[in-house]
């Protein structure tokens, strides 16, 4: 006997019931000797496609199955109307549901994936069903040897099916009528025994063989597997509480004991001795069946794997109605006339080159389907970039998919599609991500629910994720649960334990120490286990009407159809895909276009703007690209300002130097020098000149990589291609190496120059960037800029609507000001729905070039940058802050408020707009009324006669009483009003005029102090807009000497200074040395400062800068160039801290804070990951953003100047 | 009529499987298992470690030549024995 078949097998892609993976369930069979293995998950294939790459890889046969639950059955089903279906089900726990496991016969895959999708779409979303009837529907038709036809589908009835449990109940009759249903409806009907060794197992299995025996129906044994090792029941059974939402308790358990792991054929066959009361002729029986089941279900898992036949593959290509060849040939000889390229000889030759090899690969109908979709797109009017690989095809750019034209950046094609890649061609497109939806749907719409699906993806338990869930099992109190869980940053759940000791502001939380080792122990233990299935943010499958026999389709949380298969799965399978990403930044450049239409009545033709305005890269060179797409990070900002960028290639170069790989390699300075002239260039030999020129001999692209190997060897770039793939690993960079070196000595290149050049392959190969990424980002780079530049504040208020980048609105806010544009407060004439710009004085020519102030020729690049005057690019324009950003306002009040202006009094508004009491509140604390009714908070609290905020409040309440009309405010926080009995007459009373109600005196009650003002403007918007909340700290912060950040410029290299400011960002990403590295940006209202803070030092300082909003660092300056600068942090403090102790022991206190003597201390611990090329890694690098405090605290300081706050109004 | 002991025995095996036991001084020769389980603990309620989990054996054994039937219990974690009930 060839091993024992299992043919009831779960992986860890039963969610949260599984705990191995396919590949590891694969291997412990191949070293039980097995050659089939079954996969049945529950209610899907989410493995399948990984069951089958690791049965290939192993030499087994696959058999595939789903474990689907059974719909409680009908009334009029006879069988079922015994005893046993009325009694009420327990809601947990094994007898919560009944189950049944269906195997797909050889041939019958499609069925079971038409089964697993109709299962999906009969019940709600996430509890897929099936009923007899529906399993009955797709089973196929009745076969010769008992198990249905060779297309078909059989039903394994275990101890948890109907008839398991009739067994198990002991009524042996309706047993029988159940069976025989199954069979009038299925042909493929088989008994499952399992014996688990739980209490009575045995006796069940025994009576169900008997049943089986008596109703000739053949029996098979299983194990029900669901572990990789008996040690993994701890694991299942907190899953099994995670799943159902409940703690440990052996009510809610699936019982199934430690046996229920993947056991060997000899421990299978002491099951079925046990289970036949030891006659052996029995267990012969037992074991035949269960073999011939086996066969009759065991597939060749290349069948699903068509990559990896031979070619051409036996792709799932899209329908287009029509032959797509001489379709796609025609559309792009269209193209090279439109794009003016008809009479080049150079893209002539390129195009035959691709067309031949999209022909040969039989793509030519995804071509033509991904270039439908992108004229769809842009015809809806939504704005629409290629990015990736794709960029580098000249039939996308003559297609219309992208508007980088591969040619005049020297973009190869095989990069994205050549002879020798394995895989399919995968292109992307970005569309405004506020519109992403919209594009998927009219995608569906045009090809039919059918042919579309999008791609799924597994999201997998992570440390916070994992402690939630095990808290949970173990019976912790929720909000323990959830500060637990947030104390940690975005780390792998296997990091948990030692993250305790080895980052300093666990250490200093003492979780260690607070009994939860267990806790901790077990969330390791999840680590990666699938927990839920997502849509992926971008991936859609493009194919024809049998799209469905080739994958399982389930519903998404928003209802699209969605493959069970992730991103690799759907690859593997031989599906084509087309990404359709959302960007924010392509939202926001639509909304500036907009912005721009409506006040300058300008129309803007973004995408035929000329890529070479001096004016924008002088504004890149003076670093001012806050709110630019992919510059505006710090490190960028310290790059493009040494970099100087001047044309779009440069901007490309600087794109893909940005990355890890380059950063760590050190790529970056060598380039610079050679830019800058302070260097020769340098190449290996002079033929690679060629190659290596544009970049000034420094290897930063895959392109170049792929040209140098194309040289060196004299092989084809697609060659190349294959080679720099295998370069990304040690291993591979070895066998490159033994391939390299002699094809090279072979074309002619003496030994020294070879060695010369697989230096530089070693060293870059496996780190540089494609060069097709970089342009295809540089492109929507370059047009933010442009933006920025030339419509300002509109670009902002895109900016602030569709918040693209990684800082928070106060840092754009800020940026805007500093760049001229007023920040005008929220008015409720004036608000929009959004961020609107509005014009303030008259429109003037701005005036930012140097050159049109002083005599022209005295300019030169580096003359323009050093007198950019960024304060002049906004000036004229002003940003209102919106009816969206007060807090809690719904979609439905904002409409209303829109709808309804123009208003003439707090009533007015009040009635027509019919925001909730506390939304009304909030407008009125932070301003909305202060120009209809002329308020001017600040300034002296008492003002008889005059009309305050907090009288307007006051109104608000009267007029709430006064109006039963008034929407309630529902859940909000209602501050100080109490509905009492003697109220309720007067709530009673419809429409009473606002003349007989309660009358406020004008001036009754104190004006918001400008403390108040801002802290109400905080809580409510987010943000500070009347003043910059550093400016109430200036007193102390001038005390002790803080240097601005529009003073850093004048710092001399390595000074120690003070900064201060608000924390806007901060990253640990993966750097070069190998530790983990902080960097924090503080905003202090005249610009970014960017800190870093290195291991050394963060013993003392994690525990601040994670948990602090205004920090006071100390730092040492470091220039980088003349308009770079760099902080290094020393120490730092909360503001909120050191202005207590100024408050309460004046500046001796402060100073004595500012000057403690740093302990030596413990620094962040963790074994860095060692690449074989020196490139080291901390372990807790680039995890996330990190934690810690992001949002204001409710009061600025710990005692606000003798007033009780705006909430005591 | 089944009666409840819960005495602590002493068991010879072969392959895990018990093959005779002593109980209240007398050997009895295991005949046949009737029936086998086991149960896991309740491990989360404990605090160090596997508690392991108690397996259970319904078998034929007799002194003599009278056969009755027995539960034996093993509890893995001690490694001890228990003859836990009697049939007559």
């Amino acid at each position: 006997m060839a091993g024992f078949p299992h043919l009831h097998v779960a992986s860890a892609y039963s969610m949260r019931y599984g705990t191995a993976f396919p590949q590891a369930l694969v291997r412990r069979a191949a070293e039980h000797g097995m050659d089939i293995l079954a996969l049945t998950d529950r209610d899907g294939l989410y493995g399948a496609i990984k069951h089958a790459q690791s049965c290939a890889d192993a030499g087994i046969r696959p058999v595939f199955g789903v474990d689907f639950a059974l719909a409680p059955s009908a009334s009029r089903d006879p069988a079922s109307r015994a005893p046993a279906s009325r009694e009420a089900r327990p809601r947990t726990g094994p007898d919560a549901e009944d189950r049944v496991t269906v195997l797909a016969r050889s041939g019958g895959w499609s069925r079971l994936a038409r089964l697993v999708t109709a299962a999906h779409h009969s019940g709600a979303r996430g509890e897929p069903r099936v009923t007899r009837e529906l399993v009955g529907s797709w089973s196929g038709a009745a076969g010769s040897d008992g198990f249905g036809e060779r297309d078909g589908l059989v039903v394994l009835l275990g101890p948890r099916s109907d008839v398991g449990r009739a067994v198990a109940a002991r009524r042996d009759e309706q047993a029988g009528a159940l069976l025989n249903r199954w069979r009038s409806l299925v042909p493929g009907v088989v008994i499952e025994l399992v014996d688990q060794y739980g209490y009575r197992d045995a006796i069940t299995a025994v009576r169900m063989l008997a049943l089986a025996e008596a109703a000739g129906v053949p029996a098979v044994l299983t194990n029900a597997a669901r572990y990789l090792d008996p040690a993994d029941h701890q694991v299942g059974d907190v899953l099994d509480a995670a799943r159902q939402l409940v703690p440990l308790h052996p009510r809610h358990l699936e019982r199934s004991t430690s046996h229920a792991y993947l056991k060997s054929g000899e421990e299978m066959g002491q099951v079925a001795y046990k289970v036949c009361g030891g006659d052996e002729r029995r267990v012969g029986r037992l074991l035949h069946t269960t073999r011939r089941l086996a066969e009759a279900c065991a597939v060749d898992p290349l069948e699903l794997l068509p990559l990896r036949g031979p070619e051409p593959h036996n792709l799932h290509l899209p329908e287009i109605g029509g032959d797509p060849v001489p379709l796609l040939r025609h559309r792009v000889l269209d193209g090279l006339h439109e794009r003016g390229l008809d009479r080049d000889e150079h893209a002539r030759t390129r195009l035959e080159e691709e067309l031949r090899i999209i022909e040969r690969k039989r793509l030519s109908g995804y071509f033509v389907a991904v270039a439908g979709i992108t004229d769809m797109i842009r015809q809806m009017g939504v704005r629409c970039a290629i990015r990736g690989s794709g960029a580098g095809s000249l039939v996308n750019y003559l297609l219309r998919i992208g508007e980088v034209n591969p040619l005049d950046h020297g973009l190869l094609m095989e990069r994205f599609l050549s002879e020798g890649r394995i895989g399919l061609p995968d292109i992307d497109v970005d569309v405004e991500s506020a519109r992403r939806l919209d594009c998927y749907k009219a995608i569906y719409d045009r090809y039919g629910e059918a042919r579309v699906a999008c791609v799924s993806m597994m999201e997998t338990y992570r440390a916070r994720s994992a402690i939630r869930d095990v808290g949970g099992a173990m019976g912790l109190p929720p909000h323990e649960i959830d500060a637990i869980a947030k104390a940690f940053p975005h780390i792998r759940a296997r990091q948990i334990t030692a993250s305790l000791s080895d980052l300093p502001e666990l250490r200093e939380s003492r979780l260690g120490d607070g009994g939860l080792e267990r806790v901790f122990r077990l969330a390791e233990k999840l680590d990666g286990l699938p927990r839920h299935i997502a849509l992926h943010p971008c991936g859609v499958l493009i194919g024809n009407s049998a799209l469905r026999d080739r994958t399982p389709v389930e519903r998404s949380l928003l209802e699209f159809p969605m493959s069970q298969f992730d991103k690799d799965d759907v690859e593997e399978a031989g599906l084509l895909k087309l990404d359709v990403l959302g960007v924010r930044m392509q939202s926001a450049m639509a909304y500036t276009l907009g912005e721009i239409r409506r006040v300058d009545d300008l129309e803007v033709e973004l995408d035929s703007v000329p890529h070479d305005d001096q004016d924008t890269y002088d504004m890149i060179c003076a670093s001012r690209t806050l709110g630019c797409f992919q510059i505006e990070s710090p490190g960028q900002r310290e790059l493009v300002a040494k970099l100087e960028p001047r044309t779009m290639h440069d901007l490309i170069v600087d794109i893909s130097l940005f990355r890890p790989g380059p950063v760590n390699s050190d790529m970056v300075t060598p380039y610079l020098e050679a830019r800058h002239g302070w260097r020769q260039p340098y190449y290996p030999h002079e033929r690679l000149r060629g190659a290596l020129k544009e970049t000034h001999g420094v290897v930063v692209f895959h392109e170049q990589v792929l040209k140098v190997i194309e040289v060196m060897t004299g092989r084809t770039l697609s060659f190349a291609e294959r080679m720099r793939r295998t370069l990304a690993t040690a291993e591979g960079r070895e066998k490159v190496k033994s391939w390299f070196e002699p094809l090279a000595l072979d074309n002619g290149f003496d030994e020294r120059t070879v060695r010369k050049a697989w230096k530089v392959l070693d060293a870059f190969g496996a780190f540089g960037f494609c060069k097709a990424h970089a342009a295809a980002f540089a492109l929507p780079t370059y047009q933010s800029a442009w933006l920025k530049r030339h419509h300002t504040a509109a670009f902002f208020a895109g900016v602030l609507t569709h918040e693209p980048g990684m800082y928070p609105q106060r840092v754009i806010i800020d940026e805007a000001r500093q760049c001229g544009v007023e920040i005008l407060p929220l008015d409720i004439n004036r608000s929009g729905r959004e961020w609107r710009v509005e014009r303030v004085g008259p429109a003037l020519s701005v005036r930012v070039r140097p050159e049109d102030l002083l005599e022209p020729g005295a300019e030169t690049p580096a003359r323009r940058v050093r007198e950019f005057r960024a304060g002049e690019l906004g000036r004229g324009y002003a940003l209102r802050v919106p009816f969206s950003g007060v807090k809690g306002v719904s979609e439905a009040e904002v409409e209303r408020m829109v709808a309804g202006q123009p208003y003439t009094s707090l009533a007015d508004f009040w009635d027509r707009a019919r925001p909730s009491r506390p939304i009304m509140e909030r407008i009125v604390q932070v301003g909305g009324l202060d120009a209809v009714h002329g308020l001017r908070p600040g300034g002296p609290r008492w003002r008889p006669g005059e009309l305050t905020r907090r009288d307007l409040i006051a109104q608000v309440g009267v007029l709430e009483r006064a109006s039963a009309t008034g929407v309630k405010g529902g859940a909000g926080r209602k501050k100080g009003y109490v509905p009492n009995q003697r109220d309720a007459p007067a709530r009673q009373a419809v429409q009473l005029p606002l003349g007989f109600a309660e009358r406020i005196e004008p001036g009754e009650l104190p004006e918001m102090t400008e403390t108040e003002m801002v802290e109400a403007e905080l809580e409510i918007l987010g943000i500070d807009v009347s003043r910059h909340v550093i400016s109430f700290h200036d007193e102390l912060l001038d005390a002790i000497g803080v240097v601005r950040s529009s003073e850093l410029l004048d710092q001399r290299n390595g000074a120690e200074i003070l900064v201060a400011g608000v924390k806007v960002a901060t990253q640990t990403p993966a750097v070069r040395s190998g530790q983990r590295v902080i960097f924090t940006t503080l905003d202090d209202s005249t610009g970014p400062v960017d800190l870093t803070f290195f291991e050394s030092v963060q013993g003392r300082c994690a525990a601040t800068v994670f948990g602090s909003w205004l920090m006071v660092a100390r730092g040492v300056i470091r220039r980088t160039g003349s308009r770079a600068v760099s902080m290094r942090a020393v120490d730092c403090w909360n503001l909120v801290d050191l202005d207590a102790a100024w408050r309460s022991g004046g500046l001796a206190a402060v100073r004595a804070l500012l000057d403690r003597v740093p302990q030596p201390d413990q620094a962040v611990g963790g074994r860095q990951i060692e690449y074989a090329n020196g490139f080291r890694l901390s372990p807790y690098a680039d995890i996330g953003p990190a934690p810690g405090v992001v949002d204001p605290p409710r009061r600025l300081w710990h005692a606000s100047q003798g007033s009780s706050g705006p909430a005591a109004a | 009529m089944s009666r409840l002991y819960g005495d602590p025995i002493e068991v010879w095996t072969r392959e895990g499987q018990p093959t005779q036991f002593v109980w209240r001084d007398r050997l009895y020769l295991v005949r046949r298992v009737l029936d086998h389980w086991v149960v896991a603990r309740e491990w989360w309620k404990t605090t160090e470690g596997d508690p392991g989990e108690r397996r259970f054996w319904r078998i034929e054994a007799s002194p003599g030549r009278e056969v009755g039937s027995y539960e034996l219990r093993f509890d893995s974690a001690s490694g001890g024995w228990l003859l836990m009930r009697s049939w007559d």
